[in-house]
């Protein structure tokens, strides 16, 4: 496992880690709040290609370590690096590779669905906006409300404008909070296509996620996180080798184990 | 404990609990002194200034209160619902209106929660007004005040009600209302009947002294005076200058607000019964989402006509795009209808006896360019004091967060800067077509000259000042489109126009003192050099203010969503 938490503080400088092997890499991430640690040391890498799912209980750190991630919120300590940009120091160029998509979409009210998009693409530089835009529309079943405004989308809808304005700059390092709320069945099946595609397509992907079952079949690997702290990361394999009392259960009970939730025995 | 009080109660306690515990942070610290003693110097100052309270509380000041309630509340009539009187919060409309209570109830509610405002601003009233000069204890100029904003807020709530009604019956709803609307209707018509008929006397007056003059004697003889009397009765109490005079004044103004609650609840009651009678199963669903329409619907954005953005370019430019379209979709020009108004009468009071129409035409205009540059960053908010609802989004843009501040803040300031130059080249036209040709030629052009410079200067260095308590105390800040309006709001929103000036005279300093030794060096300069020297005055202050833009992009870059959550 390359991720470490509260053992050792001697990870590398985000600078000194070899880009071309973790598109987002974390190094010793700590966010205090006052004097509460709402995420505390934590290290991990998301190669080209990976998605690393993170999971953990409400309050246990997830949105303010993917805020850390996205240069929303400063960390008290520690580096994040996108795509070989320290996004603190060097936030523009880190930017450009990334895309954040919240739980909760942030669109404004009075933006049709194609000029959110096309809003996007000049920020980004997206010089292909004309034949990008009806593709990712077409993707996400935007096409019939492209000149509809926030306010007369559904929830679902909502949900997916968020995600074609974090897609429509092919982002290298794509970071998901709950991509899956409000969505129908059938917009939940096609966002996890998105999502592989995506990541086939060489992106890193974090996907934080209460759906287990969605982690388990999206993500290559697991960040399990509790208190703030990471107790376990790895692939489902690894984690398992490494508490061998949790071979055989289901996820849902690994995840218990883990966080807390429900002793290891039961 | 009632619920509603509890709510009220609760919520109150526990924003003045983050209100302080914001202020264990430096800089909320440094703004919670420089903000309590500018409060202390202006509501506490030494009794020496009574001189301008006692103005405010002459004669021509109650009739011009009385004539800015009348407009008031014809612009709520005229130009729909506002905003804040009917809209409730997100968590108002989740939890309140599927609760089991009547709208009654709810309207109950919100008349109830509307007496923070209005006690909040009595108050202030009170301090501003306490030295002038009269025999009236204060409390009992509160109680005059708390009476006169309390109808001023019923009376929009009770239009918006009514607009509302008419709008979703259409025919129905006008009939159900015909008692209201009739009211309304004389009103104006006696009023407008009054003016109509001192024509004459308005437009021979000479100076503003002469022309209010007219305008009040006017407004006090019959028709107006008939239509104004329900408003001299509620403005009565505040400018009563002595005891005897409040006590026989406070018991028909009480009456006229009672009135006035009692007109609210049934224009509920009536319109609960329209929709209970078009069918029982379509009152119930009106009863479920019938507010939570209109709250969507006062200040719902229409996508009307678009903007062009070409895919490639600055990005920086995308912001300011996008805030166009913003201000293009939301912004309400019922807004620009008061300052209109008063620019009207401004420039008309100001424009000599013997003015002729280009004159008075282009007093108007400049009156107008005057007051869009007081009250502009306050009418429109298409920058980050909209934009910080948002913050998450906007701190991952690839922006460097200087640049976001910039384009923010030309948003706002460009429009309103062209409307201003707009004007002040409708009055150059103006004066240049009046014969008496008050302005000699060279002093015409330089100020043209260098009019969009100056205009362009101050918009930006007032709109980086609102912004910069957007950025700077996003806790403290109402952010969003909708700023807290009405009479009643009137003086929370002096106190930080006021600020604002102040703090736009601080960075006018600098460009003052080195526009001051250019013009002692040049002894008397002409046209065009007076031209070059405030085209200086601006670049400096422009200067200024980019630095300050720098500084808040800082502030932007260390911002966190927690602090506008």
């Amino acid at each position: 496992m390359s991720a470490e938490s509260g053992e050792g503080s001697d990870s590398p400088p985000v600078s000194n880690l070899p880009s071309h092997v973790s598109t987002i890499a974390v190094r010793q991430l700590t966010k205090l709040y006052g004097t509460f640690p709402a995420v505390q040391s934590m290290s991990f890498d998301v190669a080209p290609g990976e998605v690393l799912g993170l999971v953990g209980p409400n309050g246990a750190g997830k949105t303010t370590t993917l805020r850390c991630i996205a240069g929303i919120i400063s960390p008290s300590s520690g580096a994040v690096s996108i795509a070989g940009h320290d996004i603190q120091r060097d936030a523009i160029p880190a930017k450009r590779a990334l895309a954040f998509i919240p739980d909760e979409p942030h669109l404004f009210e009075y933006l049709s669905v194609e000029e959110h998009l096309r809003f996007i693409a000049r920020l980004y530089g997206v010089a292909d906006v004309e034949t990008r835009i009806p593709g990712l529309l077409r993707e996400l079943e935007l096409t019939e409300k492209r000149s509809a405004l926030p306010g007369e989308l559904s929830r679902g809808m909502r949900q997916k404008l968020a995600i074609a304005c974090g897609l429509l700059h092919d982002p290298t390092a794509l970071i998901l909070d709950e991509p899956l709320t409000g969505l129908d069945p059938g917009g939940m099946r096609r966002m996890r296509e998105t999502i592989t595609a995506r990541a086939a397509d060489g992106a890193a992907v974090i996907l934080s996620s209460h759906l287990l079952n969605l982690v388990e079949a999206l993500c290559t690997k697991l960040l399990v996180v509790r208190r703030g702290e990471c107790v376990a990361y790895g692939t489902i394999d690894e984690i398992i080798a490494a508490h061998p009392d949790l071979a055989g259960r289901s996820l849902e009970d690994v995840f218990l184990a883990l966080t807390g939730e429900q002793k290891t025995n039961a | 404990m009632n619920a509603f009080f509890y709510l009220v109660w609760t919520s109150g306690r526990n924003r003045i609990r983050f209100v302080v515990a914001r202020a264990r942070s430096p800089r909320y610290a440094a703004a919670l002194i420089v903000g309590g003693l500018y409060l202390y110097s202006f509501l506490f100052r030494p009794a020496a200034a009574r001189g301008a309270s006692s103005l405010l509380l002459g004669q021509p000041t109650e009739m011009i209160v009385t004539l800015l309630a009348v407009l008031t509340l014809m612009g709520s009539w005229i130009f729909g619902s506002d905003a804040t009187a009917l809209a409730f919060t997100q968590a108002e409309v989740s939890m309140l209106f599927p609760a089991p209570l009547s709208r009654r109830s709810l309207i109950g509610y919100k008349l109830f929660r509307a007496q923070i405002t209005v006690l909040i601003n009595a108050l202030v009233w009170v301090f501003i007004l306490r030295r002038g000069g009269t025999l009236l204890p204060s409390p009992l100029r509160a109680i005059g005040l708390w009476v006169l904003f309390s109808t001023l807020n019923m009376h929009r709530l009770g239009a918006a009600l009514v607009r509302s009604s008419w709008r979703e019956h259409g025919r129905a709803g006008a009939r159900r209302q015909r008692v209201s609307i009739a009211v309304f209707v004389v009103v104006g018509v006696l009023v407008a009947a009054g003016i109509i008929e001192a024509r004459a006397a308005l437009l021979a007056a000479e100076g503003p002294g002469e022309f209010f003059g007219a305008l009040g004697r006017a407004l006090a003889a019959p028709p107006a005076s008939w239509g104004l009397l329900p408003f001299h009765i509620v403005v009565a109490p505040t400018f009563a200058r002595s005891v005897g005079t409040w006590s026989r004044a406070i018991l028909p103004a009480v009456v006229v607000m009672l009135g006035h609650v009692w007109w609210v609840l049934r224009t509920d009651a009536a319109f609960e019964d329209a929709a209970i009678e078009a069918s029982a199963e379509r009152a119930r669903r009106v009863q479920a989402t019938r507010s939570r329409r209109s709250v969507a619907a006062m200040g719902a954005p229409r996508a009307t006509g678009t903007l062009t953005l070409a895919a490639v370019g600055h990005p920086a430019l995308a912001i300011i795009w996008k805030n166009m379209l913003c201000l293009r979709r939301t912004a309400q020009l019922r807004v620009f209808i008061g300052p209109t108004v008063m620019a009207i009468a401004l420039g008309a009071a100001t424009s000599s006896g013997g003015a002729d129409g280009g004159e008075i035409f282009a007093s108007c205009a400049l009156a107008l360019a005057g007051m869009l540059l007081l009250f502009g960053g306050r009418l429109i908010r298409n920058d980050l004091r909209h934009d910080m609802q948002h913050l998450p989004l906007i701190k991952t843009l690839p922006l460097p967060p200087g640049e976001i501040v910039l384009a923010e803040v030309a948003s706002a300031a460009l429009p309103m800067a062209a409307m201003q130059t707009m004007l002040v080249l409708i009055a150059y036209v103006a004066v240049f077509a009046s014969p008496s040709n008050p302005l000699g030629g060279d002093v015409r052009l330089a100020l043209l000259i260098a009019a969009p410079f100056a205009i362009t200067a101050l918009n930006g260095a007032l709109l980086t000042i609102q912004n910069g308590t957007a950025v700077l105390f996003p806790g403290w800040v109402r952010l969003g489109p909708v700023v807290s309006t009405g009479v009643e709001a009137l003086g929370q929103n002096v106190l930080a126009m006021i600020a604002n000036l102040f703090s736009l005279a601080l960075g006018l300093v600098i460009p003052l003192m080195v526009a001051w030794g250019i013009v002692a060096a040049l002894h008397e300069p002409r046209g065009v050099a007076w031209a070059l020297v405030i085209i200086l005055a601006s670049i400096i202050l422009a200067a200024e203010t980019y630095a300050a833009m720098r500084f808040l992009g800082g502030a932007l870059a260390r911002a966190e969503p927690g602090q506008t959550e």
